[in-house]
């Protein structure tokens, strides 16, 4: 990967004792040292996350793409209710755990996990598990916008018709709910059985949550959602996520460290597969205990 | 610090020589073998056009040449020319058979063929010359206008022929000379043949007053009424005397019932071999006597062949084959009759004389009728001096023209050439000959693709049939049984083919492991490799043998192996769910797989015992409609779709309720339950199916004469299952790579959603697939159209035209196969072969454009995913 960086001592230290290990000028760098040399290393997690509730706890989470491995025990876990946002370079395995909690990665040859992941309470990657019924559970919205070559109303509604649901009623208040939701109910409700191909690349995103929040998930898992967006759209998806926010747990992988501090109330730094850093938003940019997550969230690397 | 670098000299960048040189090469190499195959393609498809172009040319007469010189005189009797158009010849009643050069007009020869004198009383003559003479004492002359054809050469020829150039011809002795090649001349000269006397048992009192003879196997067959009005058949048998070397006449006479009317016939025809006697009336009354048992002749029916009351018969010709009676009237009408044999017929014979075919329904007399040696044309003359070509078959008048200048009367007889090449019209006082080309009336667009009345057919039929043993054998080149087999052939290809294929090809692409994937899909890709004579082969002398040796279980197998698949998958809920999802990839596999040999274990068992129970124990006899009714065949036939009926209509009409209800269930439960509702939709649906196939029973309606029929052998069944081997890896091939190119994002947006790999399969990828999967198939139907060899070998060949499942057909590849090799060059059955590689070419093209606009346009959409 990248060169360690060239580093320049911080002038103004902030005030707060770091509760840390690691002294912030002293170990400058140490950490990414140690994480490129393969050294054990240990995440930081701020105390705020541990006074949440958590719908998804990630424990000890690893994962190996064939030889290569993808994530170091990532332990870590996602508050209920709340918008957690997973930053990083790239290539550091955000996709890769979020891919995971809904086991989308069992698709990929060769891949071997180690570790668990619950689901308010209920064990992921245990051996009874139903992945289908475990994906029922969890909604996700991809860097694409990737709706389905049919209307806009079997887009959304696509997760009531795999169950089965045949009452038009029930689709219907549902599709308009879901569509409502993601604040596109207004653009398209007169042209509902239009193809969803013929939507902007935004509505169709905004499409897609549509349909990720028409299962009603218990996590909603968003891997970069805007990045393939010009910025008016980046900024009504950003406004969505706002106003989800309460009603989801919400778990969004974002490159754009401005809409990590602006839609998210937790945040989680990675690198190389390691979760780095981990606490209230508010803290991590402001007031970081690693000097590398300072430097990665002030742009200075990555 | 660092050295100060001295900039680097900047790379001259050139393309080389040799790498133009290559450019250029290859560019012209590839233009030039691009536009080369487009031009194959091209003069392929000209090649094709131009030999089959010919189908559609009219039949032409060119402007008459009028003889110099011509006799005036009475009707003759009978006129014809030799087998070239040079010399013709008229036989008259007053016992001459006059030969005249029709260049020039001259009279070659004069044959008397009076009896000291006294003209023959009666006579009759036919095709090719052959005539019959009876006179007052009763004996019989028989005897043919005939030629001899000698060749000379360079040596023999005398000057005057040496001056002429090929093809041209000069009188020549008693005849006419053609110089037919550089060093050769072929001379014809008239030669009549006479055969002894033969004494017909007549009295002296009771002259012959009409007589009627044909030729059979053995001799001839005549039949004559005398002035009283008494009719007798006699049959003459000519042996060679072993010691003489002398032609003997043994003739035996039988009498027949004597004609009832007010006054005697006035002519007598022999149809067919002579199995047939017609007694005919001016007024077109006729008695149809059955001759088949000479020593108990009977009158089958009576009929009328002229309608037209005040009409009168004019002139009376039979067909090639004598199998059909051409009548002409005085009112202009011309009407082809032959017997056909109704399904009631109270005659003796079972048969009846029918006018099939109306070739003129009004108009001035007809009065002279001519009729081909070689084909069903004729040549009819009528009062006014038109002259018309019939194609008879097709009901065709082809062309018509009046010989003689001014309106000169009647055409008073009519000679077509034997090489159909030339007609004779003899006028009241002219000869006309006319150049004849007529072109091919027997695959004109009506013959090939509209159902023609045949002789011996009961109606209009599209038959193909083209060759026979017999000379006289009536060619029936319809198109149309060929296309339908070419497109029963295919039909019930894909039919096996295209679920096994898209349904091999949803499993790689969907359930497949990536690993897998390749080898899969090159091993099916392998199948295409076998040569489809191999398969062609193991279709005809193994699979069709088993096919009939087993056909309860090889049926019972649809069946069964459904059941199977279904059971077991009913029974896998019961596993516990950890075992379940344990056992969800290579062990539930297989147990699919294992569900095969125990079907072909069920349908063993079971095949037997339903024949039993169902089909009297015989389904080949049951099929052929010996033995049972209808009913277990409805019975059968309905299940699967009775059984869809009631799985659909519970799916309609509980499954949400049902799904509400058991979602709180524990698995067992649910499995259970869901087994029981299995069991009970299937009895529903053979209780629907019982239902429905007693209603059409009671209906009337059995399926025997639909899609299932008389078992044969080679079937439609057997070459569905083989061709099936030839269209599953290439619709497969395409079927993977539309399927594979759906984008991922697609598939997990789905799976992400919760929806299982089939669902995902069939909501999502299938259609968004769908183009790419129709052109696959029909990629696939084009190659199940052109597909030549199995059906050659597994097929019988049999031209039928009917859907059942268990007979043949002949498709169109197939055919020509078949009979190219044997085709005349040129003739109408070579370019009908052309025509039918013509329109299996269009079949092929418009099948295969079809399919790759649709791949295009599916392209197109998946760019925009
Ligand atoms: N399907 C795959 N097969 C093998 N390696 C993969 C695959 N997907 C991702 N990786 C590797 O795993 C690491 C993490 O990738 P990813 O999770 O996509 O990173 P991010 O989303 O943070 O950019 C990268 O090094 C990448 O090369
Ligand atoms: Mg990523």
């Amino acid at each position: 990967m990248q060169h360690p960086p060239v580093l320049t001592p911080e002038p103004g230290a902030p005030s707060q004792a770091p509760a840390t290990v690691y002294k912030r000028a002293a170990a400058r760098g140490a950490v990414f040292q140690a994480i490129q040399s393969g050294a054990s290393f240990a995440t930081v997690t701020h105390a705020a996350v541990a006074g949440e509730e958590a719908v998804l706890d990630i424990r000890g989470f690893d994962l190996w793409y064939g030889a290569s491995r993808a994530l170091w025990s990532v332990a870590m876990r996602v508050p209920r209710g709340k918008v957690t946002a997973l930053i990083g370079p790239s290539g550091c395995g955000k996709s890769t755990l979020l891919r995971s909690v809904n086991r989308l990665n069992d698709l990929i040859d060769g891949v071997r996990v180690d570790g668990d992941m619950l689901l308010n309470g209920d064990s992921i990657y245990g051996s009874g598990v139903d992945v289908i019924e475990l994906r029922k559970r969890i909604g996700m919205v991809f860097q694409k916008p990737n709706p389905f070559p049919m209307s806009i109303f079997e887009n959304v509604v696509y997760s009531l018709r795999i169950d089965g649901e045949r009452d038009r009623r029930v689709l219907e208040e549902v599709c308009e709910q879901s569509l409502v939701g993601a604040g596109l109910w207004e653009e398209v409700k007169d042209r509902l059985q239009d193809s969803a191909l013929r939507l902007s690349g935004g509505q169709q995103q905004r499409l897609c949550i549509a349909r990720a929040i028409a299962a009603e998930p218990e996590v909603l898992l968003l891997d970069e959602p805007c990045s393939a967006l010009d910025p008016i759209a980046t900024g009504r998806i950003e406004d969505l996520i706002e106003e989800l926010k309460g009603s989801y747990s919400i778990l969004i992988v974002t490159h754009n460290m401005q809409q990590a501090s602006r839609t998210s109330d937790y945040t989680a730094f990675m690198y190389l597969g390691r979760l780095v850093e981990y606490g209230p938003t508010r803290d991590i940019f402001l007031n970081p205990q690693l000097a590398e997550t300072e430097d990665y969230v002030s742009g200075r690397f990555g | 610090m660092q050295p100060a670098k001295t900039p680097r000299p900047r790379r001259v960048r050139t393309t080389s020589r040799s790498v133009r040189a290559a450019e250029r090469v290859a560019r012209t190499l590839i233009s030039v073998g691009g536009i080369g195959t487009i031009a194959a393609v091209v003069l392929i498809l000209v090649f094709l056009v131009s030999v089959v172009q010919p189908l559609a040319s009219a039949t032409s007469l060119e402007k008459p040449s009028l003889l110099p010189g011509s006799p005036k005189g009475e009707q003759p009797l009978r006129v014809g020319t030799d087998e070239y158009g040079l010399i013709g010849w008229a036989l008259r009643s007053n016992g001459q058979l006059e030969y005249r050069d029709l260049a020039s007009g001259a009279e070659l020869e004069r044959v008397d063929l009076t009896r000291g004198g006294i003209p023959p009383a009666a006579s009759s003559a036919w095709a090719g010359g052959e005539f019959a003479l009876a006179y007052p004492d009763g004996s019989l002359c028989l005897g043919r206008a005939d030629f001899a054809t000698s060749f000379l050469d360079h040596d023999k020829a005398p000057e005057s022929l040496r001056a002429l150039a090929v093809g041209e011809h000069a009188p020549h002795g008693r005849g006419r000379a053609q110089r037919i090649a550089a060093e050769q001349w072929r001379v014809q000269e008239p030669s009549t043949g006479q055969r002894p006397i033969v004494q017909l048992p007549v009295g002296a009192d009771d002259p012959i007053a009409v007589v009627e003879a044909t030729r059979t196997t053995k001799g001839f067959r005549v039949a004559w009424l005398t002035q009283s009005g008494r009719l007798s058949v006699g049959v003459l048998e000519e042996r060679e005397n072993p010691m003489t070397a002398e032609l003997e006449v043994e003739i035996s006479t039988f009498a027949a019932p004597a004609p009832t009317g007010a006054t005697p016939p006035q002519r007598l025809v022999l149809t067919g071999l002579g199995d047939s006697l017609l007694a005919c009336w001016e007024d077109g009354r006729a008695l149809r006597y059955d001759l088949r048992r000479l020593d108990d002749i009977e009158i089958s029916e009576e009929v009328d062949l002229l309608p037209e009351p005040s009409a009168r018969i004019s002139a009376l010709e039979l067909l090639i084959g004598r199998g059909t009676l051409v009548v002409g009237g005085t009112d202009g009408s011309l009407t082809c009759w032959f017997r056909i044999r109704p399904p009631l017929s109270s005659t003796r014979d079972g048969t009846r004389l029918m006018p099939v075919h109306a070739l003129v329904a009004s108009g001035p007399a007809i009065t002279s009728l001519a009729a081909s040696e070689r084909s069903r044309i004729l040549v009819s003359g009528t009062q006014d001096g038109e002259l018309r070509v019939h194609y008879v078959p097709t009901n065709e008048e082809r062309a018509s023209v009046r010989p003689f200048e001014s309106a000169a009367g009647p055409v008073m007889a009519l000679a077509l050439a034997p090489k159909e090449d030339a007609v004779l019209a003899y006028g009241r006082d002219s000869v006309a000959r006319l150049a004849l080309d007529v072109g091919h009336p027997d695959g004109s667009a009506r013959a090939l693709f509209t159902p023609l009345w045949y002789e011996d057919y009961s109606g209009p039929e599209h038959v193909w049939q083209s060759s026979s043993g017999s000379d006289d054998f009536e060619p029936k080149l319809g198109l149309v049984p060929l296309v339908f087999g070419t497109l029963k052939a295919t039909l019930f290809s894909l039919l096996f083919g295209v679920p096994i294929a898209l349904l091999a090809a949803i499993f790689t692409s969907e359930f497949l492991s990536p690993a897998w994937r390749t080898p899969i899909k090159s091993a099916i890709e392998m199948m295409a490799s076998l040569p489809s004579v191999v398969l062609g082969f193991l279709a005809a002398l193994i699979f069709a043998p088993f096919v009939q040796n087993w056909l309860p279980s090889v049926l019972a197998l649809f069946f069964c192996l459904p059941l199977c698949l279904l059971a077991g998958a009913y029974l896998w809920q019961f596993l516990p769910a950890r075992t379940a999802i344990r056992a969800s990839g290579m062990p539930r596999l297989l147990a699919v797989a294992a569900c095969l040999p125990f079907a072909a274990v069920m349908a063993l068992s079971t095949g037997p015992l339903v024949e039993r129970i169902c089909f009297g124990g015989d389904a080949t006899g049951w099929l052929n409609g010996s033995v049972g009714s209808g009913f277990p065949g409805w019975f059968w036939m309905l299940l699967p779709l009775s059984s869809a009926l009631a799985i659909f209509a519970a799916a309609h009409f509980g499954g949400t309720w049902l799904r509400r209800r058991s979602a709180s269930w524990s698995r067992r439960r649910c499995a259970g339950f869901d087994l029981l509702r299995f069991v009970a939709l299937g009895l529903g649906g053979a209780a629907l199916a019982a239902l429905f196939a007693a209603l059409l029973h009671a209906g009337g309606l059995d399926p025997r004469g639909s899609v299932v029929d008389t078992y044969v052998q080679r079937n439609a069944l057997v070459v569905g299952f083989v061709m099936g081997f030839t269209v599953i890896p290439i619709i497969y091939t395409l079927a993977e790579d539309a399927l594979s190119s759906v984008p991922q994002a697609l598939r997990l947006a789905s799976l992400g959603a919760g929806a299982t790999p089939w669902q995902t399969a069939m909501r999502i990828v299938v259609p968004t697939a769908g183009s790419g999967l129709f052109s696959a198939i029909m990629v696939g139907l084009g190659r199940a159209v052109g597909e030549t060899m199995i059906v050659l070998m597994a097929t019988g060949n049999t031209p039928v035209m009917e859907w059942n499942v268990f007979n043949g057909f002949r498709t169109l590849s197939a055919n020509i196969a078949v009979e190219l090799p044997e085709a005349a060059r040129d003739s109408t059955h070579y370019r009908t072969l052309f025509l039918a590689a013509l329109t299996l070419f269009a079949i092929t093209f418009v099948v295969n454009t079809l399919a790759e606009v649709v791949r295009q346009r599916f392209r197109k959409r998946s760019y925009q995913l």
